[in-house]
């Protein structure tokens, strides 16, 4: 994409103040990650900030959507809700875009990625949903089977 | 083109020692002038001087204003001002002396004013978060300080320092300083009598006029801090606003940002109703007039609103009612999703527009319109994970209620017929001793599964959880039946861990995501129901004998501590019985010591208490 590289170029710049910006604050976006040392809370949200610079580069959904895949189990296994891990990306998100935003008046390209930052947020937002909903389906599939068996009273298979 | 009205407030109040007011002032965004006067002489003289000069001074205003250049309106009013205290003066031998001070500033445009004063009223100038003075006193003491004869520290301990050198009304005429001033964005200017900085700091000025507040709010609390110092004077103060700063992008998405979206609404329910809104089965059973007006009116709405306040609860409620509302009837995922697509998508078109035609209005809109969008995913996700989690409750019930039908299933294996479930020969693997007949390779093969997918599910960091999954492998494919393997991979982990400020805490926290990985993952091996059943009580069991042999060690650590415990308590049960034995024994006495005496006596003749 022939407008990913400014908006990267600029992303990679401002990435240190969005990561201290983000260390600053995490004990108010996410319980867990405010009881976790620094070095690792560090690794965990530039582990976010690095996909969402991948995606700001590459746009592909597919990539974005696993990523949130893993990312959602990786979280369940630290026993963190998905309502938990979207309101989380959302403020990692939102901090990132208002950084860029604060920026905007000192470079060129700051309010142009402010407004990508909120859009990638956004779509961040939207696939997790759909992983959401996907698990959701699958359950409650399982679950209209069991019902379905206890109903009739029948041993499960 | 029609300038916008100046934000400006004056306030005034008697003080806390006098009896009258003898401050006035001016405050007129009409003319453009605002005044403070100070009046003084006796026998309430000085309200009379204040308030002849005022009158005077704002006539001569309107009178001259179309005549003369503002820094010679100014100065001529204020000397029409003091001929006219001084003739009313002269008229009455009981006002003989009145006079007052006077500061005005007359506002020529938003970027230029015009200041002139005669006493000590002062005029401040808030620039860039500092506060300076305007004017000079004219009192005897700083002409002394201007000609050098006093230095500063004299002149603030000199007895005449309030002694003024000039006002309004001794002489037909005085002497006016006059400034023009150009005001610069976000400046501030201050009026006031000497009853504000006299009984306030000038700190406390600067702070409070740099507020940001509102005049009018300024104003108010300039008037509470001279009455908090004391408030032995009449206080005045008028405050008055430069030209704003330039507007924030919050503040143009706040007016114009709100109301060129609203001005789109029309277009937006085209939008949604071309991308097929009305057709959407959560829009079933409403004509598309209605369903354009309930759901996508409602939206544009919701964000117009949202979009005035800076919030973003107005698209949050809206976006709960709808996914709630669909999800309460069982609505298909696929349909939410759909409708929700298609607002967000009419909404990017229409700020698009607006880019179009306002590149910048449209640009901050375009953020400001993704964040609502944000938020509606965020209520919508909060009502998903919701039914998710009520789901696997109910999974989890209908699991137990199935256990029972699966342990009478078992139940038979246990009398005799163990030829079908389990091998005449017993299984061998060679990576495993050999497994008795308790427990079948099918079952082995069902818990490595599980437990294989549970590793890969476990975050890299988690070594404990990694550590106790092995545990749960071990314990629930050893087939002793007794506790031997589950206390043996406690010791190890409970060993291995060291002994930190969290505590066992962590290690409990762990076993606990153990359980719900392990339990997750049961349901993504490919088994028949009955073996996914059994792996689930196989493990299950396997983590509840973990869990008892650690709970085990812990209480075998605090062994020694609980014994002591219960030393001290033995020791605090024995001091009790020790005191309630001598209460007794006191209690005797007394009843004894009442009866040797002889209440019919006199106190002095009662004789004496034998013990």
């Amino acid at each position: 994409m022939s407008t990913a590289t400014p908006l990267t170029v600029a992303y990679d710049g401002l990435r240190p103040k969005i990561l201290q910006r983000l260390l600053d604050l995490r004990s108010t976006l996410d319980p867990s990650l405010g009881r976790l040392d620094e070095p690792t809370a560090r690794a965990q949200i530039s582990a976010v900030l690095d996909h969402v610079g991948n995606f700001l580069t590459t746009g592909d959904l597919g990539l974005h959507r696993a990523f949130l895949h893993t990312f959602l189990a990786m979280r369940a296994a630290e026993a963190q809700g998905p309502a938990a891990v979207l309101a989380m990306l959302v403020a990692i998100g939102d901090t990132a875009a208002q950084v860029a935003q604060e920026e905007a008046a000192t470079t060129s390209s700051g309010a142009e990625l402010a407004l990508m930052l909120t859009r990638v947020t956004a779509s961040t937002a939207r696939a997790l949903n759909d992983l959401i909903a996907d698990e959701l389906e699958r359950r409650l599939a399982q679950w209209g089977e069991l019902a379905q068996r206890e109903r009739r009273g029948a041993p499960p298979s | 083109m029609t300038q916008p009205a100046p934000r400006v407030a004056g306030d005034t109040h008697v003080g806390k020692v006098r009896t009258a007011n003898e401050d006035s002032m001016i405050v007129e965004p009409a003319l453009g002038l605002y005044v403070v006067l100070d009046g003084m002489g006796g026998a309430n003289a000085g309200d009379v001087a204040s308030q002849t000069a005022r009158d005077a001074l704002r006539e001569l205003v309107v009178q001259q204003r179309m005549h003369k250049e503002p820094k010679q309106l100014l100065e001529a009013a204020i000397q029409g001002a003091c001929a006219a205290v001084n003739a009313a003066a002269q008229a009455d031998r009981t006002r003989h002396g009145m006079g007052t001070t006077v500061v005005a500033c007359l506002q020529v445009d938003p970027q230029r004013v015009v200041i002139a004063h005669v006493g000590d009223s002062r005029c401040y100038l808030l620039r860039g978060q500092r506060l300076q003075s305007l004017t000079r006193d004219h009192t005897i003491v700083e002409e002394l300080v201007d000609r050098g004869l006093l230095t500063a520290e004299e002149a603030e301990r000199h007895p005449y320092k309030n002694v003024l050198s000039r006002n309004l009304g001794a002489k037909p005429e005085t002497r006016v300083d006059v400034l023009d001033l150009e005001l610069k964005q976000g400046d501030r200017l201050l009026l006031c009598s000497d009853g504000l900085y006299g009984y306030a700091s000038a700190e406390a000025i600067q702070y409070l006029v740099g507020s940001g507040d509102p005049p009018e709010q300024v104003a108010r609390d300039l008037i509470d801090l001279a009455l908090r110092g004391g408030g032995g004077d009449n206080v005045s103060v008028i405050v008055l606003e430069g030209p704003p700063l330039a507007a924030s992008s919050t503040q143009v998405v706040r007016t114009s940002g709100a109301v060129a979206w609203w001005g789109r609404r029309q277009r937006f329910l085209q939008i949604a109703r071309e991308r097929g809104l009305t057709q959407n089965p959560i829009c079933r059973g409403l004509s598309p007039d209605e369903a354009l007006d309930v759901v996508a009116l409602s939206l544009c709405e919701a964000i117009y609103h949202d979009l005035e306040k800076s919030t973003g609860v107005n698209v949050w409620t809206f976006a709960q009612n709808l996914a709630g509302g669909w999800f309460e009837r069982n609505g298909e995922w696929s349909a939410l999703r759909e409708l929700v697509d298609i607002l967000a998508m009419s909404a990017r078109m229409v700020v698009d527009e607006i880019r179009g035609t306002d590149a910048s209005l449209g640009f901050l809109l375009d953020v400001a319109v993704s964040r609502a969008l944000v938020v509606a995913e965020l209520a919508i996700g909060g009502l998903l994970a919701d039914r998710l989690r009520a789901v696997d409750a109910d999974l989890i019930r209908l699991h137990g209620a199935m256990q029972e039908t699966i342990e009478a299933e078992l139940a038979p294996e246990d009398t005799g017929s163990k030829f079908i479930d389990t091998p005449t020969i017993p299984f061998l693997r060679a990576d495993r001793p050999v497994t008795s007949s308790g427990i079948s390779a099918e079952l082995v093969g069902g818990i490595e599964k599980t437990l294989t997918i549970a590793r890969a599910r476990t975050a890299p960091r988690a070594t404990l959880v990694r550590d106790i999954l092995a545990a749960l492998e071990s314990i629930a494919c050893d087939d002793s039946g007794n506790f031997a393997q589950a206390v043996l991979s406690a010791r190890e982990l409970y060993g291995v861990r060291p002994v930190d400020d969290a505590g066992i805490m962590p290690l409990f926290d762990a076993l606990d995501q153990a359980r719900i990985i392990t339990c997750a993952s049961v349901h993504q091996i490919s088994a028949s129901d009955l073996l996914r059943a059994k792996v689930l009580r196989a493990i299950s069991a396997a983590h509840q004998r973990l869990v008892g042999a650690m709970t085990g060690l812990v209480l075998e650590a605090v062994a020694p501590i609980s014994d002591r415990l219960r030393e001290a308590q033995q020791q605090t049960s024995e001091l009790r019985d020790q005191v309630a034995r001598a209460e007794r024994k006191r209690a005797e006495l007394e009843r004894k010591f009442a009866s040797t005496i002889d209440q019919s006596q006199p106190w002095d003749k009662r004789g004496t208490t034998e013990w």
